[in-house]
This record gives C-alpha cells, structure tokens and sequence, in this order.
C-alpha cells in the first residue's frame, strides 16, 4: 500500500486528516494547552473583566492547596462518591433483568403482525373511549388494566424484544425533560410519589405502633444478626477462593475492604455514630495489610477478568446491603416512638437526607434498563449451552449454575460496566443538580461537575474551577488505568 | 429428557400440546409485564397530566375529567417550544453531519493510509478520549468569547463537530474491510479520495449511521454548552428551553408535561425506529474499552 516518497505519503495522510486535526487542535489541544495553564493562574473575574485588565499572574499550586483547604470541596466530592453507592444497584438490576428477558419465551406468536396491530388498535381506542367519555375515578384501572393487556400481547407476539424496548426507554430519554418530570413526581404536595406513599406509611406506622418489639427489638436485632452472617458469609467465600488460587490479593482486599469501606462512610456521614468508622477503618487497612504480608498466592491471580472483576463487583452491591442493615441496627431502636406521631413523607428535593437518595432512585429508573442491560443480553447470549448442558447433566442446582457458570462468564462485562460506571460516574450530577435541584439543599446534592460550572460561570473563578476539574481529571485517569491493567485484553483489542 | 420427547413427538404435536408449550413461559409474560409497566408508569403520568387542567393538576387522581387537548397549542403560546425543537434539530444536525464526515476523512487516513508519525498522532487522538469533556470547556469557553461566537449557533456547532471518540470508532470500523477491496481498486487507478469515496464509504455504512444516531442523540439532549453559551431566549435548545419553561412558569404543571411530553414523544418513536442500528451501535462503543 504504501507507495510514493515518505514526504508525499504524509501529505496525503494529512491531507484527509486536516479537516479533522484542525478542528482537533483548536477545540481539543488548545483549550488543553490553556486548563493547565488557567489551572496554575489566578483568573478570576473579578480581576480580569471589561472593566479590569490586571495581568494574569500564576500562582504555582495555590489554586491547588486552597481547594485542599476547601471544606466544600470535599463536601462535594463526598456527595459525588455517595451518589455513585447506587452504581452496584443499577448493575444488578441491568444483569437481573437481562437475564429474565432471555428466559422469556423467544417464540414468536405466527401471525405476529395481526396480532401488534389488533393489540394497539384496541389499546388505543380504549385510550381514546376514556379520554372523550369523561372519566369516574374507577377509569384508572380500566386505564391500567388496558395497558397492561397491550403491553402483555405485544410482549408475546415480539417474543419479548418489546419488554426490551419498554425497559430502554428510560435511559434513552433520560435527560432534562426528564428530569423536570420527576422534579414533578418527587412534589412534596402534589406528587404522585408522596400521593402513593401517603397510605403506606399510615400502614407502617400503625404496624410499628402495634407491635413496637418487633421493629423497636427484632428488627435491629435481625438486622445485626444479618449483618454478621453476611461479613461472615463474606469472608468464608474470599477464603475459600484464596485457597483454591482462584483470587490474588487485590480481590481479597477489594472484598472485605470495599464493604467495610461503605459500612465506614456510613457511620462517619451519621453523626453519633462517628466512633463506630474507627473498626471499619481498620478493617479495611487490615484487609489491604493481610493480603499484601501473606503472599501465598500472586496479588493477582492468572484469571484477572474472572477473579478481581468478580469480587469487585460483589463487594460494591455487599457494601450497600451492608450500610442497609447496619442503619437498621443502628435507627431500629427508634421506630416506636417515631411512629406514635405518624410517618410523614419525606420532602424529597427539599431536605438535605433525602435529596441525594432521590436523585438516586431517579437514576436508577434510568440505570436499570440501559446499555448495560444490552451488553449483559450479549454477553449471556455468548455463553456456550454447553456448559449448562454439563451443568445439569452433573445435577447442579440454578443457584450453583448462575454462579459457577453466568456470573465467572459475565466477569468481562460486569467489570467494564464497573469501571465506566465509576468514570461516568465522577463527571456526572451536573444535569441532575441543575434542572432539579440546583445543587441544594445546602448543597447536598452538589457534585464536583457542578462545583466546578457554579465556580467557572457563576463565581467566575474560572482558575479555581479549572483546577477543580483537573481533580476530577485525576480520579478518572486513575479509573481509565485500572480499566486498562486488569480489564480483559482481549475486549481492549 | 424433555429434548428426546419433543424431537420425537414433534411431527405429531397435538394442538393442546402445543398450547401448553405456547403457554408454558406466560406467567414469566406477566411478570414482565408488570415490570415493563413500572418502568413508564412516570411516562404514564406525564401523558395524562398533561392533559389536565391547572387545577386537576394539584389533585392525586391521575385521570383528568376531560382531556384538555388544547394544553398542547397552549405552549406554543407561552413559549417558543418549536423555536427551541428546531434549534435543537438544527444544531444537532449540523453537528452530526460534520462530525461523521470529518471522522471518516481522518479514521480513513489512520486506518488505510501509511505516512511518517501517524500512529503518534493517533495515541494523542486516544489519550484525549480519557479527559472529562468538562476540563476543555471552560478554555472552550473562553476560547468562543475571543472568536465573539457566544450567542451563535456556529459556536454550538463548532466545537462538537470534531471528536477523537468518532474517529476512533470509524478507524476501527474501517480495520476491518478487507485490503484486498482497496489494493484492486488502485490497480484500476483509482485515487486515494476515489478509494475513500466510491470503496471505503459505502462499505461503512453500517459504522457510520452508528456514529450518527448516537452524534445525534447526544447532542439533542446536550444540555451542558448550550446553558452557559447561549443568551437570547430565541436561541435556546430544548432542553435549556425546558428548563427556562420550568423556572419561569414551573407552576403550569399541566403546560410543563405537555412541553415534557412533546420531547419525550419524538425520542421514544425514534428509538422504536432505529432500535436495531442503536443495539449493535452500543456493542460495538463497548468494544473501544
């Protein structure tokens, strides 16, 4: 292929690469060039204006240390790693359910063409006949059970790709508009989400008011008890798999540390409850310290993909459910006699606990069914049926062969949707915080993407911003090269 | 065992059979109906909301009396909602159109061409794709005041037209077209642009229209540039159009969800559309690690 002078050779290469290059350089390397160098100066508007023109002068690492110093960059990092707690959720919900839609029935009904089109006619003319006749209060479950008929039939006659398509849906269109949706679901007063709530909570609250042990004394006693046979279940697992080679260090310490992490953070973020991060602490220094000293196997074991991805993730959903039962332990005592006043419904956006656990749920609709659900349909698609064939030719149970067989063969996947998850993770909340929340309550819900557009362009210190973002910069070249040194090679080719 | 009864059984297959087989995975049917109908149930509301009146939009019931129809005209009349949808096609079109065009341009320089220093190049194209977009755009930013293009929809347009990620994913593409294709084509004499145009091009198709649905959808709901670089009302893309709805008349519910309602809608019947193109185009983003 290569013919001509060398000379010549470059001039055609960079003649089809000029258009790009160009605009590569002026949109790309030159605002590069200029973050570092913001990065190091104090820009600030207030001394660089139409009015101003003080020289700029760089400041070496000052913009630096003073975001050190800053409480409320740390507040919002914090905010932006708990938002992230929902990652693991949002995972097992892609893998749960994509393997339900590969379980369902791919068998299409013959005609399946008449079928779609009868189904939707009679879907919307029902729709139609409701919305013209005036509707009683009983026309929302007509509405509903109409839907759900339509949404049945499809489901069969597509053989389940329109179960696929509904599920997408969320994330596809997950942007402003829906954010202003929600915004509008989550109203404290006329929100259909405190709407439905409303009577749940009288439930649960005249439960707790008639039988106070049981949710004053068993439940925070089941709930430690859980907690411990979990730790321990926990620990069992990563011992055995020590023993048998299957997993180095790195997984070991990834697997009691990230729980015990999580758990930590837990007890720091509730007040009162500080002294109990000290032994969450230390478990994880003692788990990275156990696993480095005693080197009877590699830090890394031969299967890198099928071990430390593995553990990986089981210890970012273990350390939710973890916090999830400590704070039973920990809040249980105090039901009874929060529930003589009633539950009330929380103010989601409005109160600083809630608004971040909002925003999470929000993200988790959007989460569930996206092109993390897609990469786990191929990859189980991927899956030899040999192997479930051999499987229950040796009388494995679904639970033995989901995790001897699907979940080691989903290894790759589960890892890159980590490690994504986490990079997107990082820059992410911006939109969430300004359509809906504008980064409050008091900030709550503030993440580093948003500290820093609210420091560049409403502060206008555009200096101290841009050396916030070389900080977020930072956290997700670290991620990029962990994707790098233990994602699975042959994926990165 | 089951597999030997069927195969067996098969040319025989009595209706009742097969409409026990038909009917065997039905009640994992249910289930996913169920599930399928709580993931739009929000969809739901936003519909019927929208056609409520101010005051049925205070109410929990979800159903309004009568659907007001003329909720939906009645936005146009408080903002300008199609000004905003054009802009936002407009700009979203243009990026797209650019952004595929340069990309395939350079993926075909990187991928067929040989010249001193490319693969150089190309591992600056690569490591740029690891920075967060937000480190470029406040010298971006910048950058557009001293070019005066603030307020322009070019200085939407210019910045999103040129992107390392597509012309990764069009290289990568481009590598796997046999050579033999473009060796044949330059013994018959052809150029490097005629081998680009008439060979490498139509044989992309499927990477380029990849690239351009997702170039399309990302930019009609880019949200981000567009909120800081554009000032006149007029001028806004839809999602700043929405948001500038929603804190000057946020109390509207029922005129907001119709707003709401009208960009959701043309989304989810591109999806519908374009699923399969959309499907395959993830598989292979998920590739590029």
């Amino acid at each position: 292929m290569s013919t001509g002078s060398p000379r010549r050779r470059w001039l055609v290469g960079m003649a089809f690469l000029l258009p790009n290059i160009a605009g590569f350089c002026a949109f790309t390397l030159v605002p590069l060039a200029l973050a570092v160098a913001m990065a190091f100066s104090d820009w600030d508007i207030l001394r660089h204006n139409v009015f101003r023109h003080e020289p700029l002068a760089f400041v070496g690492l000052d913009n630096f240390s003073r975001l050190l110093r800053d409480p409320q960059f740390w507040q919002y990092l914090g905010n932006t790693l708990f938002m992230m707690l929902g990652l693991p959720f949002a995972i097992a919900g892609s893998l749960a359910s994509a393997l339900l839609l590969t379980r369902v029935n791919r068998r299409r009904l013959p005609a399946s063409g008449w079928v779609l089109g009868v189904a939707t006619l009679v879907f919307v003319g029902a729709a139609l006949v409701l919305l013209a006749g005036g509707m009683a209060p009983g026309g929302v479950g007509w509405m509903f059970g109409g839907l759900a008929l339509g949404v049945f039939v499809l489901g069969v006659a597509t053989g389940g790709t329109a179960y696929r398509t509904l599920f997408y849906l969320p994330h596809f269109t997950a942007g402003v508009a829906t954010f202003v949706l929600w915004k509008k679901l989550y109203d404290p007063h006329n929100g259909p989400v405190n709407a439905a709530l409303g009577p749940v909570l009288d439930g649960a609250a005249s439960a707790v008011r008639h039988t106070p042990f049981l949710f004053g004394e068993v439940l925070p006693v089941a709930a430690g008890i859980g907690a411990v046979v979990l730790t321990a279940w926990q620990l069992r697992r990563l011992r055995r798999r020590w023993h048998e080679g299957e997993i180095g260090g790195l997984a070991v310490t990834l697997g009691s540390g990230v729980p015990a992490a999580a758990v930590g953070a837990w007890c720091h973020w509730q007040r009162g409850w500080n002294a109990f991060a000290w032994p969450a602490a230390v478990a994880v220094l003692a788990s990275i310290a156990a696993a480095t000293m005693v080197r009877r196997r590699p830090w890394r074991a031969a299967h890198v993909s099928t071990g430390v991805a593995t553990e990986f993730a089981l210890a970012m959903l273990l350390g939710p459910v973890l916090v999830l039962l400590v704070a039973a332990l920990a809040l249980g005592p105090a039901l009874p006699a929060a529930a003589t006043a009633g539950f009330a419904a929380p103010n989601w956006l409005g109160d600083y606990g809630w608004a971040k656990p909002a925003l999470m749920m929000m993200a988790l609709w959007a989460a569930i069914g996206s092109n993390n659900m897609i990469l786990y349909l191929a990859g189980l698609s991927n899956i030899p049926p040999e192997l479930y064939e051999a499987a229950e030719m040796d009388g494995a149970t679904a639970q033995q062969r989901f995790w001897h067989i699907t979940w080691p063969q989903l290894a790759p996947i589960t890892f890159f949707v980590s490690v994504m998850g986490i990079i997107y993770g990082l820059q992410g909340g911006f939109e969430m915080a300004r359509a809906m929340t504008l980064g409050g309550p008091a900030g709550s819900t503030t993440t580093l993407s948003y500290y820093v557009f609210v420091q560049a362009f409403e502060a206008g210190r555009l200096g101290y911003a841009a050396a916030v973002s070389w900080i977020m910069f930072l956290l997700v070249f670290v991620m990029s090269l962990v994707n790098f040194r233990l994602g699975n090679r042959d994926a990165n080719d | 065992m089951r597999t030997t009864d069927e195969t067996l059984t098969k040319p025989l297959e009595s209706l009742p059979a097969r409409v026990r087989h038909w009917s065997g995975g039905m009640g994992l049917h249910g289930v996913m109906t169920v599930l399928s109908l709580a993931m739009i149930l929000p969809f739901a509301w936003m519909v019927l909301t929208s056609l409520k009146t101010l005051a049925e939009a205070a109410d929990p019931a979800w159903l309004p009396h009568t659907a007001q129809w003329g909720n939906y005209p009645e936005v146009f009349r408080v903002i300008p909602f199609l000004r905003f949808a054009a802009n936002s096609l407009v700009v979203a079109g243009w990026v797209t159109l650019l952004q595929v065009f340069t990309s395939a341009l350079a993926a075909y320089s990187f991928a067929r061409l040989d010249w001193p220093g490319r693969d150089r190049v190309f591992f600056i194209y690569l490591g740029t794709m690891m920075l967060p977009g937000l480190v470029m755009l406040i010298p971006n930013y910048e950058i557009m005041v001293k070019l005066g293009l603030v307020d322009s929809y070019l200085g939407l347009v210019l910045p999103a037209a040129f992107s390392a990620f597509g012309t990764f994913l069009l290289r990568q593409f481009m590598l796997g077209i046999p050579r033999a294709l473009d060796e044949a084509a330059e013994i018959d004499g052809a150029s490097k642009w005629q081998i680009f145009w008439t060979v490498i091009m139509p044989l992309s198709r499927p990477g380029l229209v990849t690239l351009a649905i997702f170039t399309l959808m990302g930019n009609y709901h880019s949200f981000f540039w567009p909120l800081v670089m554009m000032r006149t009302v007029d001028k806004y893309t839809l999602p700043v159009g929405l948001l500038f709805f929603d804190s000057e008349h946020g109390q509207a519910t029922h005129l907001l969800m119709a707003a709401v309602t009208m960009s959701v809608v043309p989304l989810i019947v591109l999806f519908v559309l374009l699923q399969r193109q959309f499907i395959r185009g993830i598989q292979i983003g998920a590739v590029k690690g």
